[in-house]
C-alpha cells in the first residue's frame, strides 16, 4: 500500500498566474478543495485551499463595492497560496500510513505527491478514508468480527488457523490496540459467505480471545 | 439518518469526475484564397482520467485537424471558430500562449505517425531525450540520463543504455516509436494524443506496441486520444470509439455498441466493408459504401452522409441531423437510426454478388508459374578494405512455388522478409542470382529488358502506391493506352474505344479519359494502375499491396474490381499484403515468407488453422481483428527480423521462436543447427519447421469467436 497506487495522478493544477476570481470558480465547477499551483515543467510552487481564499471581512470594510471589485480582480492565486516551502509534501513511494500520519500531524487535508520535485498526483483525506473503507471490506456483503486478543504473539494465528479448519477465508483484516484496554488489540476481519452463527461457535472456542462485537454487513 | 450506501468495487468513485479532455462544439476552418474551408463542425466528446477514446475515419475526415486543435497547432491559416476544449476543466481555446505552452509542455503529450519526423537525425537519441527534462524541468543530466533509461525499459527496448548513445537511423523503426512514446510520456502527461501511431508498423511491432500502450494507460493513469483509421486496431486499445465522417462525429459510444451494433448507416457501411479474419470471397462479399466523401467547401444542404447512404429520403435532404442519445451512453448522428437499425440491411440491386461465378482453381493442370530453388542476392559493400570474400543479403533464399491458372496466390511476411523480391525477381526487375523460373512452360530466368515482348505482355504488375507509378505528366487515357499500342493487343484505330472499354470495367467512365492523375483520388489513381496492368490481357497480375494505401471503403472497391477481372478474363494472380484478413478474404493459397525463405504454404483455409509454423501463429496473433467480441491468443514476437545479410544458422527462425523451448527436447537446440525439414499436411500444405507436426496441431486456434 504505497501512495503511488493511491493517490489522485493528474490532479487539476493551475498556473500562479491564474486569479483569484478563476480559481474560486474553477474548484467549485469541479467540485476539488485543494489546487496545487505549479510553474514550468510542473515544479511545485504553491497550494491554495478554499480557505485561502476566503477574503479578510475586515480588509474589505473600508472599500466601496467598485474598489472591492478592482482589489479582487488585481489579486492572483499566488497572492494567496501557501508558498512550496511551508507546503507538506510526500513522496510516490511513501507508505500509505506515512502519508496519514504527516496530514494528522499538520492537520491538513492533502498532501501534493511528488517525484523528483514534479507534481504527479495528490493524495487528499477522502482517498485514505476510501481505502479504509476497502481494507476493512467494505467492499461488499459479510460478517464482520471483532475480538478482543491479549498482546501476545500467536493470537491472530489462532483465529486463522480456526477460520482455516472450517475451509473458510477471510477478506479484510485489521487491528489496533483495544481503546480502554492496555495489553489487549482489537482484531477486525471479515469473512464472506459464511452464516454469523457457525462464525460465532467456531470464534468462540478460541481460549483467552472475546468477542467484541460481531455482525452481518 | 440512513444512507444506502450500495456495494461498490470501484475504488476511484470519490476521485473527481472531471474529464481530462472535453471538447464541446467544435469547428475548426482553414482560410484559403477561395473563402473559409469548415474542415471540422460540431464535434463533442470527452476522455476520462485513464481512458483510451479512439476517433476512427477515412482520410482527410479531420481527425488530425481536431488533435492539431486541441493543442492549437493549426498553422497560420487554420483557426477555432466556434467551441470549446477543456482540458482538466480549463478552457484552452483563448488561452494566452504562454501558459498553453505550459500546459503543452507539461501535460500534454503527442506522438504522430512517422516517428522519424519526430526525433532530430542529427542528435543521439539520448541527448534528444534528457533535453526534455534539462531544458524544461532543470534537472541535472546526468540524473536526467538515468531516468531516460529507465523510460526506455518501461517501454520495453532493449539495452537502453546502449541506445542513448545511437542516432536515429541506427534503430528499427518499432524502436524509433517506442522512443517517441518514451519521450512523450516523461513529462507524466495527462492527456496523450496518438495519431496513427502504428501505421507505419509491422503487425508484429504493431501488437508489441499496443500492448505498451494499453499497459503504460493502466500504469500512468494516462489519458489517451487515439487516431487511426484502422478499425481493428481501434477495437484493440480503446474502450470508447468516435466515427468521424467529413469533419463531424456520425457516431459515439462503447467499442462493442459502435461495433456490434452500430446506429448509423455510414459505420454500418465501414463493418460492411472490411473483411473479418475467416471469412473468404467464395463465401462473402464486401460492401464498398458508393461514392465519395464530400469535400468540406461544398457539404450537401442536410445530412453529409445523404448522397451516399442508402435509406436517405426527404426529410435528409432538407434538415441536418443533430448527433443524438439513442441509447445510454450511444450517440448518432441520423434522423431515422432507430428505424434502420430494426430494418436491417438488404444489399441493393446490382451488387448481389454471383459467388458461384468464381471458378472452382483446377489444380489438376500444370502451373503457369513454376519458381524452383529461387535465390536472389544482393551484393553488399565489403567492410574490410582488403579482401576477396563478398558479402552477400540474402533477400531471396532458395524459394519454390508454383502457381495453378485462375489461382491467387498471397505473400504475406514482416517488413523486410522478401516479398517483394520474389515479385521482382519474377517479373523481371532482379536478376535471379540461381534456381529455375518457368512460366507457361517458358524460361524467364531473365531481366524484363532481355524478354521477349510477349512474355513482358503476360507478366504485369500493379503497385502500392498509385501516385509514384503514374506519369503525372500524362492523361489518365494515354497511359492505359500506351500497353495497348505497345503490345497491339487491339489495332490502333481500336486503342481509344478498348481504353473507354477498360475505363468502363473499372467503373470510372469515359470522363476519365482526359483527365490528369492528380485530379484523380487515391482510389482512382490505383483503379487506372490495375486498368493499365490488365490492359496487354496478361496471364498473370503480380500485386504489390494494391490496397495498402487505401482507404477501408475504397480498398473493398478495388478488392472487388479484382475479383471481378479474374472471374471474367481468369487471370492469375500474386498478392502480396501485410493484411492478413485481406489476404485470407482474397486468396486461395497463401505463401508465408521469414527472411528470405517460406516458412508455410498451403491452401488459405489451411493456414489459418493448427497445424501453424509457430511464425504464423504469432502473425495471427498480432493481426488486429475489428471485432471487439472475437479472442486472440497473446502471442509475441520479441526483437526485428534478423540481417539478411547474416541469417541465423539452421532454422532462420530460432532466434525469435516463442515455441521451440517448449516444444522440442534440449530448448530446441536442433533449431540452431539443422535446416528444418518440410513436415507435408496433405492437400498442399507445407510447414518448414523442427517440431513434428503432430505436436503443432495440438496448438490452440489463435482467434477464438466468443458469443457468435
Amino acid at each position: 500500500m504505497l501512495v503511488n497506487d493511491y493517490m489522485t495522478r493528474h490532479p487539476l493544477m493551475a498556473e500562479p498566474t491564474m486569479s483569484i476570481v478563476e480559481a474560486e470558480s474553477y474548484m467549485g465547477e469541479n467540485d476539488i478543495r485543494h489546487l496545487p499551483i505549479v510553474g514550468d515543467g510542473k515544479r511545485l510552487i504553491g497550494l491554495v485551499t478554499r480557505q485561502r481564499l476566503l477574503v479578510d471581512p475586515g480588509r474589505l470594510g473600508s472599500l466601496d463595492v467598485w474598489e472591492i471589485t478592482r482589489y479582487l480582480s488585481g489579486l492572483t492565486v499566488k497572492d494567496a497560496m501557501i508558498k512550496a516551502k511551508d507546503v507538506a509534501t510526500i513522496d510516490l513511494n511513501a507508505t500509505l500510513e506515512d502519508a496519514a500520519r504527516l496530514m494528522v500531524k499538520n492537520k491538513i487535508g492533502c498532501l501534493p505527491v511528488l517525484e523528483q520535485g514534479i507534481v504527479v498526483g495528490i493524495i487528499t483525506e477522502t482517498d485514505l478514508l476510501a481505502e479504509l473503507t476497502n481494507l476493512l471490506g467494505g467492499t461488499g456483503p459479510g460478517v464482520r468480527v471483532t475480538i478482543r486478543v491479549p498482546d501476545k504473539t500467536g493470537e491472530f494465528a489462532k483465529i486463522t488457523s480456526a477460520i482455516a479448519s472450517q475451509g473458510w477465508g477471510i477478506c479484510a483484516a485489521g487491528g489496533v490496540p483495544a481503546p480502554k484496554h492496555p495489553g489487549y488489540w482489537d482484531e477486525v476481519f471479515k469473512i464472506r459467505g459464511v452464516p454469523k452463527d457457525d462464525l460465532v461457535a467456531v470464534l468462540g472456542k478460541i481460549e483467552g480471545q472475546e468477542i467484541v462485537d460481531v455482525r452481518e454487513v | 439518518m440512513s444512507v444506502d450506501f450500495g456495494w461498490t468495487t470501484n475504488t476511484d468513485d470519490h476521485r473527481t469526475k472531471t474529464p481530462v479532455l472535453k471538447v464541446e462544439n467544435l469547428a475548426i476552418s482553414y482560410e484559403t484564397r477561395t473563402g473559409d474551408v469548415p474542415a471540422v463542425r460540431d464535434v463533442s466528446f470527452e476522455i476520462q482520467r485513464g481512458e483510451a477514446h479512439s476517433i476512427v475515419g477515412e482520410s482527410g475526415c479531420g481527425k488530425s485537424t481536431v488533435a492539431f486543435g486541441i493543442v492549437s497547432f493549426l498553422g497560420r491559416n487554420g483557426r477555432i471558430v466556434s467551441g470549446r476544449i477543456l482540458f482538466q476543466g480549463q478552457d484552452l481555446v483563448g488561452c494566452p500562449e504562454e501558459e498553453l505552452r505550459h500546459i503543452r509542455g507539461d501535460r500534454i503529450a503527442m506522438v504522430y505517425q512517422d516517428p522519424m519526423q519526430a526525433l532530430n537525425p542529427s542528435m543521439r537519441l539520448g541527448d534528444q531525450m534528457t533535453e526534455v527534462l534539462t531544458v524544461h524541468r532543470g534537472i541535472e543530466q546526468e540524473e536526467a540520463e538515468e531516468i531516460c533509461i529507465q523510460m526506455l525499459g518501461r517501454v520495453y527496448m532493449p539495452d537502453p543504455a546502449n541506445v542513448m548513445q545511437r542516432y536515429p537511423h541506427q534503430i528499427s523503426g518499432g524502436q524509433q516509436q517506442r522512443v517517441v512514446i518514451a519521450m512523450a510520456l516523461l513529462n507524466d502527461p495527462a492527456l496523450l494524443i496518438m495519431d496513427e501511431p502504428t501505421t507505419a508498423l509491422d503487425v508484429t511491432v504493431e501488437a508489441a506496441v499496443l500492448d505498451l500502450i494499453a499497459e503504460l494507460q493502466r500504469e500512468f493513469d494516462t489519458a489517451i486520444m487515439y487516431i487511426s483509421h484502422n478499425l481493428g486496431v481501434v477495437a484493440r486499445v480503446s474502450t470508447k470509439v468516435g466515427v468521424m465522417y467529413a469533419g463531424e462525429i456520425v457516431e459515439r459510444a462503447s467499442v462493442e455498441d459502435v461495433y456490434l451494433q452500430p446506429y448509423h448507416p455510414y459505420t454500418q457501411g465501414l463493418m460492411r466493408c472490411v473483411p473479418r479474419l475467416g471469412m473468404d470471397k467464395r463465401s462473402s462479399y464486401l460492401y464498398p459504401i458508393p461514392g465519395r466523401v464530400p469535400s468540406p467547401t461544398n457539404l450537401p444542404p442536410g445530412c453529409i452522409f445523404e448522397p451516399r447512404c442508402d435509406y436517405a429520403r426527404e426529410e435528409c435532404r432538407r434538415k441536418r441531423p443533430e448527433l443524438r442519445q439513442i441509447e445510454p451512453r450511444h450517440w448518432a448522428r441520423c434522423h431515422f437510426a432507430e428505424e434502420i437499425a430494426q430494418e436491417g440491411w438488404t444489399p441493393p440491386e446490382g451488387l448481389i454478388p454471383d459467388l458461384s461465378a468464381l471458378a472452382e482453381v483446377d489444380e489438376t493442370a500444370e502451373p503457369i508459374l513454376k519458381v524452383e530453388h529461387v535465390k536472389t542476392y544482393y551484393e553488399a559493400p565489403s567492410k574490410k578494405l582488403i579482401t576477396r570474400e563478398k558479402r552477400y543479403v540474402k533477400a531471396v533464399d532458395d524459394v519454390s512455388i508454383q502457381v495453378q491458372k485462375g489461382e491467387t496466390l498471397g505473400v504475406v511476411g514482416e517488413s523486410g522478409c522478401g516479398k517483394s523480391t520474389l515479385v521482382k525477381t519474377i517479373i523481371g526487375m532482379e536478376k535471379p542470382t540461381d534456381g529455375e523460373l518457368e512460366f507457361i512452360g517458358l524460361d524467364i530466368s531473365k531481366p524484363a529488358s532481355k524478354r521477349d515482348i510477349a512474355i513482358i505482355q503476360e507478366l504485369q504488375m500493379v503497385f502500392q502506391n498509385p501516385d509514384s507509378t503514374l506519369n503525372p505528366s500524362f492523361t489518365v487515357g494515354t497511359q492505359i493506352g500506351r500497353p495497348l499500342r505497345r503490345f497491339k493487343t487491339v489495332p490502333s484505330d481500336q486503342v481509344h474505344d478498348e481504353v473507354i472499354r477498360l475505363l468502363d470495367m473499372m467503373k470510372l467512365g469515359e470522363r476519365y479519359y482526359d483527365r490528369l492523375p492528380r485530379q484523380l483520388s487515391g482510389g482512382e489513381k490505383q483503379r487506372v494502375g490495375i486498368a493499365r496492368a490488365i490492359a496487354g490481357r496478361p496471364e498473370l497480375v503480380l500485386c504489390d499491396e494494391p490496397v495498402s494505401a487505401l482507404d477501408v471503403s475504397v480498398q473493398a472497391a478495388v478488392l472487388n474490381l479484382l475479383m471481378e477481372i479474374q472471374q471474367e478474363l481468369g487471370t492469375t494472380m500474386i498478392f502480396i499484403a501485410h493484411d492478413l484478413s485481406v489476404v485470407r478474404f482474397f486468396c486461395d493459397h497463401i505463401a508465408v515468407m521469414y527472411l528470405g525463405q517460406i516458412a508455410e504454404i498451403g491452401p488459405a483455409e489451411a493456414i489459418y488453422a493448427p497445424p501453424y509454423h509457430p511464425y504464423t501463429e504469432a502473425l495471427l496473433s498480432a493481426v488486429p481483428i475489428p471485432d471487439p467480441s472475437v479472442e486472440q491468443k497473446h502471442v509475441r514476437l520479441s526483437g526485428t527480423v534478423p540481417s539478411a545479410l547474416d541469417p541465423p544458422s539452421g532454422c532462420r527462425f530460432h532466434t525469435r521462436c516463442p515455441r521451440r523451448g517448449e516444444m522440442l527436447p534440449d530448448g530446441g537446440k536442433i533449431c540452431e543447427e539443422e535446416v528444418p525439414p518440410w513436415r507435408d499436411n496433405g492437400d498442399g500444405h507445407r510447414i518448414l519447421c523442427h517440431i513434428p507436426l503432430e505436436e503443432l496441431r495440438r496448438l490452440e486456434p489463435v482467434v477464438t469467436t466468443s458469443g457468435g
